[in-house]
């Protein structure tokens, strides 16, 4: 449609105008994690001019920038070095993603392919367990946990990360899988190679870009998640979202060293949305709506 | 060697192995707690002896009565239904506003979408931060538009905090609905609106008669994904308020967690996470009954 230049200006205008709104937050979040308590605690709050800091990441990480001793903060005495804790996020993120993406691209190829009883109804149930709402099945988990010594284990949080994940990747793996023109598998089978053979020579590679964005969606989801660890984990290990909740306590809050975290968490989030631009709408919707 | 042949083909072709590993981990995931849910609804966890009792309809006759669960659920469903309301409106008029090729939309909508992977634990902190009464940006602006007294404490004031939690929610996932109605506009045909430009109807007509029914499964898609994720809200009450302050922010989710995990009334948690669970479940099907949704 045709516009005239005024319109077009007055457009140009309000979309940045709205998404420097939308990215205020994000921006006075980082600042706040660059400034002395004076700075934060001021009245009327200071939004872009105030002395420049790095002291809440030395403390936060336990290393020193060259600025003066690290001191790690102890909010309810403990000690508070955030290197371990983002080491956990890490390890938790990255391994469930690989549990739910071997798993989810099994099923996604025989789903997309293989015509049987039932699969319209499979696929339903897929998308149904996505339903349950985290509370409901972290207080059974729980239990469960218990008895076999899961609690507080790297290998229970990884489980139960990989089977929240599970019906993302398998409903967007499909679609990415659908896209691939059935024709290739079916010459192939005529050739008699075995689906086996098809699905590792032929399908993996051809999707390798979907399968991609679907393990970083992943990876994003189990690094954001916050009532399964807060619920199934103690002292062994704690995900970054959950550390931020403990930084407020009956002494105040520790809002620096909290903002140096928040910061420091949101750099895979300039990451993913570089990496999965793409197919975030793809992801976000389990394929339901293709871009 | 024709016969192993067709044998691997034959095999090969069920899908009983190619599912059978998600089929194992989803039972652990979604029967078994919902077996065990039901199994503990009729139990009640004893502190003094550390066991279950039975204690038969005790969890359901009190739910019934419970004034805290029918409150938790009022403002789950406000807190759902605002939300909803404000993410669709705001969604649609900012997609509409960035559908357009103009000098650095690109960057802005990939901006935008940021909000989608902070950990919502984390925004809220945010949010606590920028709320705070003694020194936050919210109540600093609010109070010079003349809005709001600077003494008042938004998120411990009852009839405020609520709408101080669904700043953060509204905040992060707006961003979610602008992305997928901006990939429905994107998909929409123009031979439509040509024909409606020529017979002279105003943009507003073309967006009620055109645009929307066109939108109408994008639009059910969105409500649906967010819909199950807003009736489960926990993240952002359970750092911004506590539930607090008295019941003002309490949701379904948070009471079924405190009460297992802070009162250790397992029993009575469960039960209560049960409810939460056949209510999502119940409103997710009818509306993908209804509207028509596919996967």
């Amino acid at each position: 449609m045709h516009q005239s230049t005024g319109i077009r200006t007055l457009r140009t205008i309000g979309g940045w105008l709205v998404v420097a709104a939308f990215f205020f937050p994000i921006y006075f979040w980082t600042s706040v994690a660059f400034r002395n308590s004076k700075d934060i605690f001021n009245w009327p709050p200071k939004f872009f001019v105030f002395e420049p800091t790095v002291k809440n990441f030395e403390q936060v990480f336990g290393v020193s920038l060259g600025f003066g001793a690290a001191e790690a903060v102890t909010p309810g005495g403990g000690n508070f070095y955030m290197a371990p804790r983002l080491w956990d996020s890490i390890v938790v993120a990255s391994m469930s993603t690989v549990l739910a993406i071997i798993v989810a691209t099994l099923a996604a190829y025989s789903l997309s392919r293989m015509n049987f009883r039932g699969r319209h109804e499979f696929v339903n149930w897929v998308l149904s367990t996505r339903m349950m709402p985290p509370v409901a099945v972290a207080i059974p988990m729980f239990f469960i946990f218990k008895q076999f010594s899961l609690l507080d284990t790297y290998l229970g949080v990884i489980l139960i990360h990989g089977l929240m994940n599970l019906p993302l990747a398998v409903l967007l793996l499909k679609s990415f899988f659908d896209d691939i023109p059935s024709e290739i598998d079916e010459s192939a089978l005529l050739d008699g190679a075995s689906r086996w053979t098809i699905f590792r020579r032929i399908v993996l590679p051809m999707a390798k870009g979907g399968i991609a964005a679907t393990a970083v969606l992943c990876f994003i989801f189990s690094w954001t998640e916050f009532l399964f660890v807060l619920t199934l984990t103690q002292t062994n290990l704690k995900t970054v979202p959950v550390v931020s909740s403990t930084f407020v306590t009956s002494i105040g809050t520790a809002w620096g060293n909290m903002a140096a975290l928040g910061a420091a968490s949101i750099v895979p989030a300039f990451i993913v949305i570089l990496l999965v631009q793409r197919h975030l709408v793809r992801g976000l919707t389990m394929g339901s709506l293709k871009q | 060697m024709a016969v192993t042949q067709v044998k691997r083909i034959a095999i090969s072709d069920s899908p009983i192995p190619w599912l059978l590993p998600l089929v194992c981990l989803l039972v652990v995931f979604t029967i078994y707690p919902l077996i065990y849910n039901v199994w503990l609804s009729f139990h009640e966890f004893v502190p003094k002896k550390r066991t279950l009792k039975f204690v038969g309809m005790a969890n359901w006759v009190q739910l019934w009565n419970d004034t805290r669960f029918w409150s938790a659920l009022g403002v789950t469903f406000l807190y759902f239904f605002i939300a909803l309301v404000f993410e669709i409106i705001l969604g649609m008029a900012i997609a509409m506003l960035l559908d357009a090729e103009l000098p650095g939309f690109g960057m802005l909508r990939a901006t935008l979408s940021m909000t989608l992977v902070i950990p919502p634990a984390i925004a809220g902190m945010m949010f606590l931060l920028m709320e705070d009464p003694q020194f936050g940006v919210l109540p600093y602006l609010l109070n010079t538009m003349g809005l709001l007294d600077k003494s008042t404490p938004i998120l411990a004031t009852s009839s405020l905090a609520l709408a101080g939690v669904l700043v953060a929610e509204i905040w992060q996932w707006t961003p979610f609905m602008v992305l997928i109605f901006m990939a429905g506009l994107r998909s929409l045909p123009a031979e439509p609106y040509e024909a409606a430009m020529i017979d002279g109807a105003s943009s507003f007509q073309m967006f009620r008669r055109l645009t929307l029914p066109m939108m109408s499964k994008v639009i059910a898609v969105a409500v649906l994904l967010r819909g199950i994720d807003l009736f489960r809200v926990f993240d952002y009450v359970f750092v911004m308020t506590s539930g607090g302050p008295g019941t003002a922010t309490y949701t379904v989710s948070l009471y079924a967690w405190q009460q297992t995990f802070s009162f250790l009334k397992w029993g009575y948690g469960a039960t209560l996470s049960l409810v939460s669970l056949v209510m999502v479940m119940i409103m997710a099907n009818i509306f993908i009954k209804v509207f028509k949704v596919r996967w």
